[in-house]
C-alpha cells in the first residue's frame, strides 16, 4: 500500500514536472515568439565565419542589436568548425528559442541545425547563407551575385578599352564558398559570351581561403612565366586572392587588370592608388542585417513570417571614382 | 685473430659493393632524389621553352624560400625526435606582431626584433612543455598552435594589416643581382643549419637525442636542454619566415602561410628518405622542399587543376616514404 502511494506520488510529481517543462508555446520554442508574450524574446545566433573581419563585425553588431531590443541572445561562434558549432546550436535549440539567426553559414553545412529547428518549429532567419531560395530559412537575404559579376566585368571592360572580345582573362574562384563559386561560374559564362578567352580553359581554383593570396600569387606568376603577356585581365571572386593576383601582375611587369569582391580596405587602397586593381564589389552587410532584424522584429510582434524566403540585394561596384566614399568591409566594426 | 679481422672487413666491404650493383636498391635508396630529377626532366620535356629558364627557376626559388625556412626549423625539431605543429602559426604571429608594431609607428628594426623575440619565446615555451614537463610534442605544440593562432587574431583584430613601410616590404620583395632577397635568406639559413647539425657539438648531441634519449642521457648529454634549444631555435627561425612572408605580401593576417605546416613536415619526411640512416637532415629536407616547389610550379605551368595537384603531391609523398620504409626494412 505504502509502495503504491509512493508510486502514485512519484507519477503525480513527474506529471507536474513534465507539464511545467512543456508550458509556454510548445516544443523547443521559448516564451516570446510569434506575437506578443512578455517573456524575453529568445534568439540563437550563430556564424561559422567569426574569424573573418565581416564575421567578427556581424557578431558584435548582432550583440549590439540584441542589447538594444532586449533579446535574450545566445551567440555561437563556429570558427569554421561545423563539427563543433552544429551540436552547440542544436543543444541551444533543445533548450528553447523563438528565432534562430544564421550569419554567413551556408545552408549545405547546417543540415542538422535545419532539421532540429524544423522539429522545434523555430524559424531560421539568415543572411548570406545560400545563393538561391531554400525552404530551410524563413528568409535569407544575400547579395546579387549576377550584379557583382555584371559590375566587375563592366569595370574590367572599361579598363581594357571597351571590349572583352579576344582578351585573355583568368578567372579565380574557391568552390567551398557558395557565393564565390556561383559568381565565378557566372563570370566564366559572361566572359565567354563576351568573346574573351579563358586562361587555363576553366575557373582556376584556390584551395584555401587562408592561403588565397599566396596561392593566387603563385598561380598568376607561374601562368605569366609560361605565357609572357598572356593575360589581359584576372577576375577574382574575392579581394584577398585578387590582391595576390595583382601583386603577381605587378612583379611580372604585366599590364593586366584585376577585379575582386568584398571591398576590403587593402583592395580599396590599391584601387585608389591606380594600380592594376581596378574594381571590387561592396556588399551592403549593415543594411542587410538591419533588414533581417526588421523581419525578426515583425515576427516577434505579429507572428508573421516574411512573404518571400529569399532576397538578393544590389551591391556597389567600387572603382577609383567612388573608392573614397566606401566604408571598407573590414572596418565595419 | 688477425685473420678473423681481415675476413670481417672484407665481408663488410662487400655489402655496399653488392648494393651499388643492384639497380633496384639504387632506385630504392636514391628514390627521392631520383624523383626530383625525374620531375625536372618531365616538366622540362613538357615545356622546354619555359621550365628551366632563369625566370622560372627564380620563381621556383622565390616560391619555396619561405617554406624552406620553416622546413629547416621543422628539421631541427625532428632531429631531436619531436615535431612542432605550431611553426606556421608562430610565423603568422611573428609577421602580425611586426606589422602591427610598424603600423603603430614603431621603427622597422625594433618591430622585427620584437617579432623574433615572440618566435623565440614560443619556441622556448614549446621546448619547456616537451622537455621539462614531459608533454608529448604533439599535444604541447597542438595546444600552442591553437593559442598562438588566437593571439594572431587578437594582434590583427581579425583583419589584414597592410600599408607596411617600403623598407620592410623590400625584405620580401626586393632583389639583389635579380634574385629575390628571401632566396638569399633561405640559402643562408640553410647553410647555417646544415653546418650546425653537421659540424657542431650541439648538432651531434641533437642527433644523439633523436636517436636514443636514454643512451644520450647515460652518455652525459643534457637531453632536456638539447630539446629545449631545438624548439627555441625552431621558433626563432619560424619567426624569420613569418617576417619575410609579411614583407613578401606587404601585409599580415592571422592565418597566412598556414599551409606551410603540413608542407614543412612533408618536406622533412621526404628528406629523411634521402640519406641511409633515414633521419631528418637538412640537405634531404631541401630536396623535399624542391620536390614540392617544382611540382607546384610545373603543374601550374601545365595548367593542371589545383585539386589534382594536391592529390599528386600526396601520392608523391606516399611513394617517397614507402621507398624509405622498404629501405629501412632491408637494412
Amino acid at each position: 500500500m505504502r509502495r503504491s502511494i509512493g508510486l502514485g506520488a512519484s507519477v503525480a510529481v513527474l506529471t507536474m514536472v513534465l507539464a511545467g517543462c512543456s508550458s509556454g508555446d510548445g516544443g523547443g520554442g521559448g516564451g516570446g515568439g510569434g506575437g506578443g508574450s512578455d517573456d524575453p524574446f529568445r534568439v540563437i545566433a550563430f556564424t561559422s565565419g567569426n574569424q573573418t573581419p565581416i564575421g567578427a563585425w556581424w557578431v558584435k553588431a548582432v550583440e549590439a542589436k540584441a542589447d538594444e531590443l532586449g533579446w535574450d541572445l545566445t551567440m555561437i561562434q563556429g570558427d569554421f568548425d561545423f563539427q563543433k558549432m552544429n551540436p552547440q546550436v542544436e543543444s541551444a535549440i533543445g533548450q528553447g528559442a523563438d528565432v534562430i539567426l544564421d550569419g554567413y553559414t551556408d545552408v549545405a553545412a547546417i543540415g542538422s541545425i535545419v532539421t532540429a529547428a524544423r522539429d522545434a518549429e523555430i524559424p531560421i532567419f539568415a543572411m548570406d547563407a545560400a545563393t538561391e531560395a531554400t525552404d530551410a530559412f524563413a528568409v535569407n537575404i544575400t547579395t546579387d551575385q549576377q550584379g557583382i559579376v555584371d559590375g566587375t566585368l563592366e569595370a574590367l571592360t572599361a579598363s581594357l578599352g571597351g571590349s572583352l572580345e579576344g582578351k585573355n582573362v583568368m578567372v579565380i574562384g574557391h568552390d567551398p564558398h557558395p557565393g564565390i563559386r556561383m559568381r565565378a561560374e557566372l563570370a566564366l559564362e559572361d566572359l565567354e559570351a563576351a568573346g574573351a578567352t579563358i586562361a587555363g580553359g576553366d575557373v582556376q581554383k584556390v584551395k584555401s581561403p587562408a592561403t588565397g593570396r599566396t596561392e593566387a600569387l603563385a598561380l598568376v606568376t607561374d601562368y605569366l612565366t609560361a605565357n609572357p603577356n598572356g593575360l589581359d585581365a584576372v577576375w577574382v571572386g574575392w579581394d584577398d586572392a585578387a590582391l595576390g593576383a595583382s601583386q603577381a601582375i605587378t612583379e611580372a611587369g604585366s599590364q593586366a587588370k584585376v577585379t575582386g569582391s568584398d571591398a576590403t580596405s587593402e583592395a580599396i587602397a590599391q584601387i585608389q592608388s591606380g594600380s592594376t586593381f581596378v574594381a571590387t564589389a561592396n556588399q551592403p552587410w549593415p543594411e542587410v542585417l538591419d533588414t533581417v532584424i526588421e523581419e525578426i522584429t515583425t515576427y516577434q510582434e505579429t507572428g508573421d513570417l516574411p512573404s518571400e524566403n529569399y532576397e538578393a540585394v544590389d551591391t556597389t561596384i567600387v572603382t577609383a571614382e567612388n573608392a573614397s566614399t566606401i566604408t571598407p568591409s573590414d572596418k565595419l566594426g | 685473430m688477425t685473420t678473423t679481422e681481415t675476413t670481417t672487413t672484407t665481408t663488410v666491404a662487400e655489402v655496399p659493393a653488392r648494393q651499388r650493383t643492384s639497380i633496384g636498391k639504387f632506385l630504392v635508396q636514391g628514390g627521392t632524389t631520383i624523383a626530383l630529377l625525374l620531375l625536372i626532366v618531365f616538366f622540362f620535356a613538357m615545356r622546354p621553352d619555359v621550365f628551366l629558364t632563369f625566370t622560372n627557376v627564380r620563381n621556383i626559388l622565390f616560391q619555396v624560400s619561405i617554406l624552406a625556412i620553416i622546413a629547416g626549423a621543422q628539421t631541427l625539431v625532428m632531429v631531436v625526435g619531436d615535431f612542432d605543429l605550431s611553426l606556421a602559426a608562430t610565423s603568422s604571429l611573428a609577421g602580425a606582431v611586426a606589422a602591427s608594431l610598424m603600423l603603430d609607428g614603431r621603427p622597422t628594426w625594433p618591430a622585427i626584433l620584437a617579432a623574433l623575440v615572440v618566435g623565440l619565446l614560443i619556441g622556448i615555451a614549446n621546448g619547456a612543455l616537451v622537455a621539462y614537463l614531459n608533454l608529448s610534442a604533439f599535444v604541447a605544440t597542438l595546444a600552442t598552435m591553437t593559442s598562438v593562432t588566437g593571439l594572431a587574431y587578437l594582434v590583427t583584430e581579425g583583419t589584414t594589416l597592410f600599408n607596411l613601410p617600403a623598407g620592410f616590404n623590400s625584405l620580401g620583395q626586393g632583389r639583389a643581382l635579380n634574385i629575390p632577397v628571401p632566396v638569399y635568406v633561405a640559402i643562408g639559413l640553410g647553410i647555417i643549419l646544415w653546418a650546425l647539425l653537421r659540424f657542431t657539438t650541439t648538432g651531434r648531441k641533437w642527433y644523439a637525442i633523436g636517436g636514443n634519449v636514454e643512451v644520450s642521457r647515460l652518455s652525459g648529454i643534457n637531453v632536456q636542454r638539447g630539446r629545449l634549444l631545438a624548439f627555441a631555435a625552431a621558433g626563432l627561425i619560424a619567426a624569420v619566415a613569418g617576417i619575410l612572408l609579411a614583407a613578401r605580401l606587404g601585409s599580415a593576417s592571422a592565418v597566412q602561410g598556414s599551409d606551410n605546416l603540413l608542407f614543412s613536415v612533408a618536406a622533412v619526411f621526404l628528406g629523411m628518405t634521402v640519406i641511409r640512416s633515414g633521419r631528418a637532415n637538412l640537405v634531404g629536407t631541401m630536396v623535399g622542399v624542391a620536390i614540392i616547389g617544382v611540382m607546384s610550379n610545373g603543374l601550374n605551368i601545365l595548367g593542371v587543376n589545383s585539386y589534382v595537384q594536391q592529390v599528386v603531391t600526396g601520392l608523391i609523398i606516399i611513394a617517397a616514404v614507402t621507398l624509405s620504409s622498404v629501405r629501412t626494412r632491408e637494412r
